[in-house]
Order: structure tokens, then C-alpha cells, then sequence
């Protein structure tokens, strides 16, 4: 394989594989942009994964006040999952318990989806026959009585099937410091790229899985390929001077903005070159099989 | 192709039926049909082509001149297309429409926009009583859409109205929203005697606070309201800069009737 290589860092030629999910987006605002944060920071918690959180999820970007409906300071939020009836379940739960439940909060669309998906139409049943139904400018808006007021929130959100999870980026380096810096870099890059979300902690995965394990009823266990410490005792995918490998995995609403934030996120990791300790740039695949996107490195260069 | 235009003649000794002038019942008679089209209500038969001087083509796009408060029923039950009045409107203008755009640059008369259920009047002057209302024979008053008066709206404005949206930027008669069964009504300035006169449910939304209430409306207080502060911004999207905040007393009634609806007083 000849692999490419910028400022120094070799650029595998392999290609990240990823899957179809259904995707929406909502938009939450309140009385400042912190309340907004926070009430949107716990919306998307514990949305890491699929496979154990029910969703993965995270905050697209902040919204001045003159990109609200109310005026008020917000923030847009995207959510994925596999098919739409466990987004629905999840966008009820996580909007109940997270949004109505957040001081001052409230909720709008953000996505005219082809197709729909409840937002207050089923929240409202909170109100207990105070809920009120309002129309303004052809949308539909229900006010449910809180403790602190209203809780406004939009009868629908969009839904989209063309959203794609699971872009990836494997980064290599010499030392934890160096791959922590590097990966850190990438994130900030991505969160400029619309339509996208890095759903782990702080938009970093330390341990990237492989499917299958040798213990029954394990359906992923650890990348022992990437595992630094096993390079003597796996087939292992690490040059001897490889210290720690990190993840970054994206969630897109389209699989142009999944490459999008890829392409930014391996030119942020290469910035500083080899002389910042890294070493190599990869990503996970299941041979090509599984996945029908197939994101080429080569072609993000 | 230029807008279908009816100016009229002189004063007709009767009133006027307009009905007939919409785009849906113009858009395939030639210039003779439109003309023989009968508008007149007594028993003297008078057409188009008796009261009207009629100029332009595009029947999509129909205005009228010269018209006063006898010509009665100016784009009722309109459906899609553009109505211009230069002038004034008689009594049920727009009613029962479903769909498309009048603009009324005089006064219209009673009934304007009764039972409409989509589309949008804009009326620069004042209207009479039951704008918004309900058209006899039905058993709902609007039912949907946009109806703004730039002046005076009389009595019983959004009589029994369902849903939909009423602006007024000058003052409303008595039983302002009465029966209500649901909308949102926002008058600018002064409100008549029991506003909210048998509201079920909806919004009253006074800039000014009324004379007098009726004693079936229950206080909430003042309080902040995220839909004022949607509705304002929407209002401004649209061109009606109304700066509405997003403080309000919130009384709520008609206690005597289901009681949901709301008096949204701007603090």
C-alpha cells in the first residue's frame, strides 16, 4: 500500500465505514445561552453509543438571539439512533425529562424532514388539560402550565433517514499527551462543521471496539489490535513506538457533512506533524461489508 | 398580463352581490361572460357590465375601484388568487374564503371575513360588527387564517371563532371574542364593554387594559410568556412590528362558559 502522508503523518489508505441512521435536529433556547447549555448538555448525556445509551447525540452549535423563533438565546441539538420509532422514544424521554424539566426552557424544530416526528404533541399530556394549542405563522406550538411558567414546545420536529453515523478517525501517536492534543484539535475543527456531531466525551473514544468477544453474551469487547500494551501478544496494527491510540467518532444528518468533518478533523490531527508525536491517521472498518459508506482517507487529503 | 380590473360607474341603486367575482368562477369566461354576470339583488337585473368598467385580463389577480360600503360580498368564498380594493367594502367581505389574499384600502362593512377559514384580509380602515363572526347558518366564525384591521373593528369581532388570528390596531367594540371557542386576538388599543363574553378557549391579547371586566375572568397575575415573545417575533418576520415584550397579566374565563380561554393584558 503506498500510504500518503501530510507534514510527516502517514495517512493510511484504508477508509472509515459507516452506517445509515435516522437523525433529527431540536432546538432548545432559554432565558441566557448557559441555561440553553445546560439543559442541552443534559439532553445529550449518556448518548455516547447505540449500542448501551439508546441514542447517540450531541450539541451542533449555540444560536444567537436573532436565530431563535422566541428571540432568546439557544442552541441546536442532533440525535440519532438506528430506526425511527426508538428516535421517537428517545426524543420523547430525553425532551421530557431534560428539556421541560430545565428552568426557563424551551423547545422548537429544527429539521423539515420529509418526515415528522412528536415533539409536544406528545408532551403535552404534562399539562393535564391546561395545555394550550397556538398556531403562529403556520406552525403549531403547545403551551404546557409549569412551575416557572410555560413550557413552550413546537407540536413536530423533522425527521431525516439519510443521516450517517459511525465517520471515524484513528489517531496514532508517540505519546498520550500528544494524541490527547491532537484529538482535542480535531474536535474544535469539527464543531465548525454544520450538520455534525462527535457524540463521546469531549468528541474522543479511548476504546474503540471490535465486534464479538471470547466471553458468551459479549457483543463487543476491545480493539485489541490498537491496544498498546498487547503489541507483543496480538496481530497487532501498531508500530512499536505507538504509545496510545484515540477515536473520533461523527454522526452527520448527510454523509457530505460526515466527510466534511473528517476531512477537518484529519487536517486539525496533521497540523502539527510528525514533530507533534503523531504518527499515523486511520480508521475502523469491518472490511466493507457491514457499512454501505465507505469514506476514503485518501480522498480527504 | 394585467389585473383584472372593476371600476365602477356610478352609485347603483341597489346593493351589490360580488360573489361572483373571484378567480375560481372568472378564470375561464371571456370578457362578454364576465360582463353579462348578474350582481345586482332586487328584482331590476344588473350586470358586471351595467355598474363595472371592466379593464385587464389576469383573472388571478382582480381589483376593484371606486367601490363603496353597498357592495356586499367582495371575494367571499375566495379560494386562491389576490383581491385589491380600492376603496370601500360592503358587508361580508371575504367570508367563508378558504384561501388567497384581500387587501381593502377603505372600510369594510359587517361581517368581513365570517367563517373564513384560510388566507388572509388586510383592511386598512374600520369594520363593522362581527369581523371574524359567524355567517348565519353556520356553527363556527372563523375558522382559520389572517384578518388584520388597520382602524376600528365593531362589536363581537371573532364571534364564536375557532381558530386562526385577528389583529387590530385600533379599538374593538363590545363582546370582543364572544363565544370564543378558540384563536388569538390582539387588539392594539381600546376594548368595549365584556370582552371574552362566553370565551371557551384562546387568547385575547389587549395592549391596553379595558375599562371594565366582566367579573367571570379569574387573575393569574402578571408572568413572563414565551408565546408573546414568538408571537412578536413572527409579527415582525412578517412586517406588523407590534412590540408586545414578554410580560403579561393573565386573566383567564369566561368562567361562566368551559373557561380555558385567556386575556393576555401587555404589562
Amino acid at each position: 500500500m503506498a500510504n500518503l502522508s501530510v507534514k510527516g503523518v502517514t495517512i493510511v489508505e484504508t477508509f472509515a465505514e459507516a452506517f445509515p441512521m435516522v437523525g433529527t435536529r431540536i432546538i432548545i433556547t432559554a432565558p441566557t445561552l448557559e441555561w440553553a447549555l445546560i439543559s442541552a448538555r443534559t439532553m445529550t448525556g449518556f448518548a455516547t453509543s447505540v449500542i448501551a445509551c439508546g441514542a447517540e447525540a450531541g450539541i451542533e452549535r449555540t444560536l444567537s438571539t436573532d436565530e431563535t423563533l422566541d428571540g432568546r438565546p439557544g442552541v441546536a441539538v442532533l440525535l440519532f439512533t438506528m430506526d425511527a420509532n426508538k428516535l421517537q422514544t428517545q426524543l420523547r424521554n430525553r425532551v421530557g425529562q431534560c428539556v421541560l424539566t430545565s428552568p426557563g426552557s424551551a423547545c422548537f424544530a429544527g429539521l423539515t424532514g420529509e418526515k415528522s416526528l412528536k415533539l409536544g404533541s406528545s408532551l403535552r399530556f404534562f399539562g393535564d388539560g391546561w395545555q394550550v394549542s397556538k398556531r403562529v405563522g403556520g406552525r403549531r406550538f403547545w403551551r404546557i402550565p409549569v412551575m416557572d411558567g410555560e413550557f413552550v414546545c413546537e407540536e413536530k420536529t423533522g425527521l431525516t433517514k439519510k443521516a450517517v453515523g459511525g465517520g471515524n478517525l484513528l489517531v496514532l501517536g508517540k505519546s498520550h499527551a500528544a494524541v490527547l492534543a491532537a484529538c482535542e484539535r480535531a474536535v474544535r475543527a469539527i464543531d465548525e462543521v454544520p450538520e455534525v456531531i462527535t457524540p463521546f466525551p469531549g468528541g474522543i473514544v479511548r476504546s474503540g471496539s471490535k465486534v464479538g468477544s471470547k466471553y458468551k453474551g459479549q457483543i463487543a469487547s476491545t480493539n485489541d489490535a490498537y491496544c498498546p500494551t498487547l503489541k507483543a501478544a496480538v496481530k497487532t496494527e501498531l508500530p512499536l513506538d505507538v504509545e496510545a491510540v484515540m477515536e473520533i467518532v461523527i454522526d452527520g444528518l448527510t454523509k457530505e457533512s460526515v466527510a466534511a468533518a473528517m476531512r477537518a478533523g484529519l487536517h486539525a490531527i496533521a497540523e502539527g506533524g510528525a514533530e507533534a508525536g503523531i504518527t499515523h491517521i486511520t480508521a475502523g472498518n469491518y472490511g466493507g461489508n457491514l457499512g454501505p459508506h465507505h469514506f476514503h482517507l485518501k480522498d480527504l487529503v | 398580463m394585467s389585473a383584472l380590473l372593476f371600476e365602477l360607474k356610478g352609485k347603483p341603486d341597489q346593493r351589490l352581490d360580488l360573489s361572483p367575482l373571484v378567480p375560481s368562477k372568472l378564470k375561464d369566461l371571456k370578457a362578454k361572460e364576465v360582463e353579462a354576470l348578474v350582481v345586482g339583488t332586487t328584482r331590476d337585473k344588473l350586470t358586471v357590465g351595467d355598474c363595472f368598467k371592466v379593464k385587464g385580463k389576469d383573472a388571478e389577480s382582480i381589483g376593484f375601484a371606486g367601490t363603496d360600503g353597498r357592495c356586499d360580498k367582495i371575494g367571499a368564498g375566495l379560494k386562491q388568487g389576490e383581491i385589491v380594493v380600492e376603496g370601500d367594502a360592503g358587508a361580508y367581505l371575504g367570508a367563508g374564503m378558504k384561501g388567497g389574499k384581500i387587501e381593502v384600502k377603505g372600510n369594510a362593512g359587517v361581517l368581513a371575513g365570517a367563517s373564513m377559514a384560510g388566507g388572509a384580509i388586510a383592511i386598512s380602515g374600520d369594520t363593522g360588527e362581527r369581523a371574524g363572526g359567524i355567517l348565519v347558518g353556520e356553527t363556527l366564525g372563523m375558522r382559520g387564517g389572517l384578518l388584520t384591521i388597520g382602524g376600528n373593528a365593531g362589536p363581537l369581532l371573532g364571534e364564536r371563532m375557532r381558530r386562526g388570528l385577528v389583529i387590530v390596531n385600533g379599538d374593538a367594540g363590545d363582546y370582543l371574542g364572544g363565544r370564543m371557542i378558540a384563536g388569538t386576538i390582539l387588539v392594539r388599543h381600546r376594548v368595549g364593554r365584556f370582552a371574552g363574553y362566553g370565551l371557551r378557549r384562546g387568547s385575547l391579547i389587549l395592549l391596553e387594559e379595558p375599562k371594565e371586566l366582566l367579573p367571570t375572568f379569574g387573575d393569574c397575575g402578571v408572568m413572563d410568556f414565551t408565546y408573546l415573545r414568538l408571537l412578536e417575533h413572527w409579527l415582525r418576520e412578517t412586517g406588523r412590528a407590534i412590540s408586545l415584550g414578554c410580560r403579561a397579566r393573565r386573566l383567564m374565563g369566561d368562567q361562566a362558559a368551559l373557561g380555558k380561554g385567556e386575556m393576555l393584558i401587555i404589562a
